[in-house]
């Protein structure tokens, strides 16, 4: 891309950059998504931040890197989905430094294609070439019995999946910062990992319940008449079902993994999109810009999500905001329940459902510590929508 | 309406068809000892008992025609049917539940609209955060604490961390058993209204907001009407028609929220019911009860479709039903 590298101030201040501006003005805003960003670093590095091998060690003279080499397809695809996503936001501040404003949109739709495209070839290619290990050296014990050397462990030398009954249900320590569980995991390391499967159910289940939303209401808006009223109808009785029993009934008939929780927590939370995306497409389809567009025998996936879409989407990402936040909090509840992913994973509503023990001691930490973990995550997850929701409504801003 | 409701159970019927599984595998259970042969004859004598021979839209149809009748077959693991369990659980869930809503509604109505008189005051910020923190509380971990903390050997032991009523209650004289099923209730009820609180009092300050920088406010100030005059007959009351909207967004909240915690202080109500034919994957309970709470729930908007046209004489309700 040939264009020039120079600052444009005649440019002006584009939308985004309106709606940025306002959002980092609050500081409870700046805070909440440290925070996310917090999280989202933890949760990527969860390997190198916990784990029961070491990142270095010397066997026999020879160096090794035991958790470079025990890293799974998993793990490998959280570490390129990070780093196509750092190079989005990346991209998008470049835009808007030398992009001329009226092709940024193409340019940025293109780049999302793009990076989408080599994400979901990774994650393919990845879990067909990264080989299945397991690695069940104990090499705590080899370093104990002078086998090897100059080993330097994680910062929590635990495993999320490793057991031992000799610790189980001990409060916090110096040795278990947070405590150990009923098999004697150490807490904080269930944590680290934990924050992995919560932050993924919310971003996918949220991708596909917007995904959802936003193409069935389109489609209604657009058509409006007839498809419009059936449409509607179909919403109202997906609504009409309480979504936490309609998740849980779902979640009967199916077998429980972590794919299916995020799927039937998306297919049952897009009614509010699709809602909300129909009435603003009621309203822009006799907009001078779509009847052109009309005009100009554009394909109709073109007129509804390359000109009509664009001016519906800041709300739709707020809803997404707070989509993440209730998907969390529904994944952490079924959890919680005992419909959520099986036991060794470590999930955030699990590790709190085993803190009244089975004898019925309440094991404080095992409480304690999941339950913030969840709240604060939620919280983050809403601050950043309000701050949003704030940012780019514009009344809002003129009475505050 | 009613294609609503027969949507409803469309949809509850279509989710058990959709879902992957052989019903009747599962009720011959695992492998037996027998032949091929006979296995066939008794898989297929099963078919026929369970009506699963029969095309799906008829399958259906039985079972639309036993649902309308109240009939919802029996239940795998109490062998009881299922609506004598849900009979018996309903209005559990329903005092639960409408307690919550009561107490909802009382607390935040004058909080909202004190948070919106003293508006950027101390009391707004401050009701403000806390009520945004208290919305971001995990409902299952505020129940698990305070049932740990009050309820339990190991820290303070105030209330009983389950159940509805002690051992001996039906011996109590009247006041005596409210007193008790009270004590029972506190906690469960505190954990089905904090999170309401947060969303109505928001709703409440907010519609409050819009209505006293109106200009039918200022004209009333204009007038010489006393503060509290012009807060409660002309804000106020305008502010309380969308509230009234609300309750149709807070009524399935409430009902899921109380899965979580019927099953947290083991009320036997229609919530832990669900969980536990979740959890047993006892299919007819589960199916009952999702279409129940449908049918409660369209049950809860008409009723507040009703308060509307009542509460705001600018809507008839005529033309809302066409």
């Amino acid at each position: 891309m040939s264009r020039p590298q120079k600052e444009h101030s005649d440019w002006g201040t584009s939308y985004g950059e309106m709606v940025a501006k306002e959002f980092f003005k609050s500081r409870l805003c700046r805070v909440s998504l440290a925070v996310i960003i917090f999280l989202f670093a933890v949760a990527v590095l969860a390997p190198f931040l916990a784990n029961d091998k070491p990142l270095v060690i010397r066997i026999d003279g020879a160096l090794r890197f035991p958790i470079v080499g025990n890293l799974k397809a998993a793990d490998y695809s959280i570490f390129l989905a990070a780093t196509l996503g750092m190079t989005m936001l990346f991209l998008i501040r470049r835009n808007h430094r030398c992009i001329e404003p009226s092709i940024r949109g193409q340019v940025l739709w293109r780049q999302i294609y793009i990076s989408s495209t080599i994400l979901l070839i990774g994650i393919v290619l990845l879990f067909i070439f990264v080989p299945k290990r397991l690695d069940a050296t104990n090499y705590k014990a080899l370093v104990a019995n002078g086998e090897a050397t100059d080993a330097v462990f994680a910062p929590i030398p635990y495993g999320y999946e490793r057991t031992d009954l000799g610790v189980r249900e001990q409060p916090p320590n110096k040795k278990h910062w947070l405590g150990t569980d009923d098999v004697g995991s150490d807490v904080l390391c269930r944590l680290i990992h934990g924050s992995r499967i919560s932050l993924s159910v919310g971003f996918v289940a949220v991708g596909i319940s917007s995904i959802i939303g936003v193409m069935v209401g389109a489609v209604l808006g657009y058509f409006g008449g007839k498809v419009d009223f059936i449409g509607m109808r179909f919403v109202e009785i997906m609504m009409a079902i309480p979504v936490f029993f309609l998740i849980i009934t779902i979640v009967a008939f199916f077998p429980r993994s972590l794919l299916n929780i995020m799927i039937i927590i998306g297919i049952t939370t897009w009614t509010g999109n699709a809602r909300f995306i129909r009435a603003e497409f009621l309203k822009l389809r006799n907009e001078d810009f779509v009847q052109a567009a009309k005009v100009f025998g554009l394909p109709l996936r073109s007129i509804l999500f390359r000109h009509m879409l664009p001016n519906a989407v800041a709300p739709v990402l707020v809803n997404a905001t707070f989509g993440i936040a209730g998907a969390i909090f529904v994944e952490a509840a079924l959890s919680f329940l005992g419909f959520g992913v099986a036991p060794p994973a470590p999930s955030w509503g699990q590790m709190l459902s085993l803190g009244i023990g089975t004898t019925g001691r309440f094991l404080w930490w095992l409480s304690l510590f999941p339950g913030l973990a969840i709240f604060f995550t939620v919280m983050a997850y809403n601050l950043v929508g309000e701050g949003l929701r704030d940012a780019i409504d514009p009344r809002l801003r003129k009475a505050a | 309406m009613i294609p609503t409701l027969l949507g409803i159970t469309i949809m509850v019927f279509a989710i058990s068809r959709i879902a992957p599984g052989d019903p009747v595998a599962l009720s011959m259970g695992p492998g037996g000892q027998m032949d091929a042969e006979r296995a066939a004859d008794v898989r297929e004598a099963r078919m026929k008992l369970y009506g699963l021979d029969r095309p799906v839209p008829i399958q259906y149809a039985k079972w639309l025609w036993r649902v309308v009748r109240f009939d919802f077959g029996d239940s795998i693991k109490h062998h009881r049917p299922v609506t004598e369990l849900i009979a018996e659980r309903l209005p559990i869930t329903l005092t639960l539940n409408l307690l919550a809503f009561v107490i909802i509604y009382t607390v935040s109505l004058p909080l909202g609209v004190l948070a919106a008189v003293r508006h950027q005051k101390l009391f707004d910020r401050l009701s403000s955060v806390i009520l945004f923190m208290l919305w971001a509380l995990p409902s299952m971990w505020v129940g698990q604490m305070l049932i740990g903390y009050f309820c339990g050997p190991t820290f303070m032991n105030w209330f009983p961390p389950a159940g509805l009523s002690s051992n001996n209650a039906d011996a109590l004289p009247f006041f005596s058993w409210l007193a008790d099923r009270l004590w029972h209730l506190a906690l469960p009820v505190l954990c089905l209204t904090y999170a309401g609180f947060a969303y109505l009092t928001k709703q409440v300050r907010a519609g409050m907001l819009d209505n006293l920088r109106a200009d039918y406010v200022r004209t009333a100030r204009a007038k010489g009407l006393a503060n509290w005059q012009v807060v409660f007959y002309h804000a106020f009351r305008n502010s309380v028609i969308p509230v009234i909207t609300i309750m149709a967004t807070l009524l399935p909240a409430m009902f899921g929220g109380s899965v979580i915690i019927e099953s947290i202080f083991s009320i036997p109500g229609m919530g832990r019911l669900a969980f536990e034919a979740v959890t047993t994957r006892d299919y007819n309970v589960v199916m009952a009860v999702a279409t129940i709470a449908g049918v409660l729930n369209l049950a809860g908007l008409l009723l507040a479709d009703i308060a509307y046209a009542v509460a705001d004489p600018r809507i008839s309700f005529e033309a809302t039903i066409e």
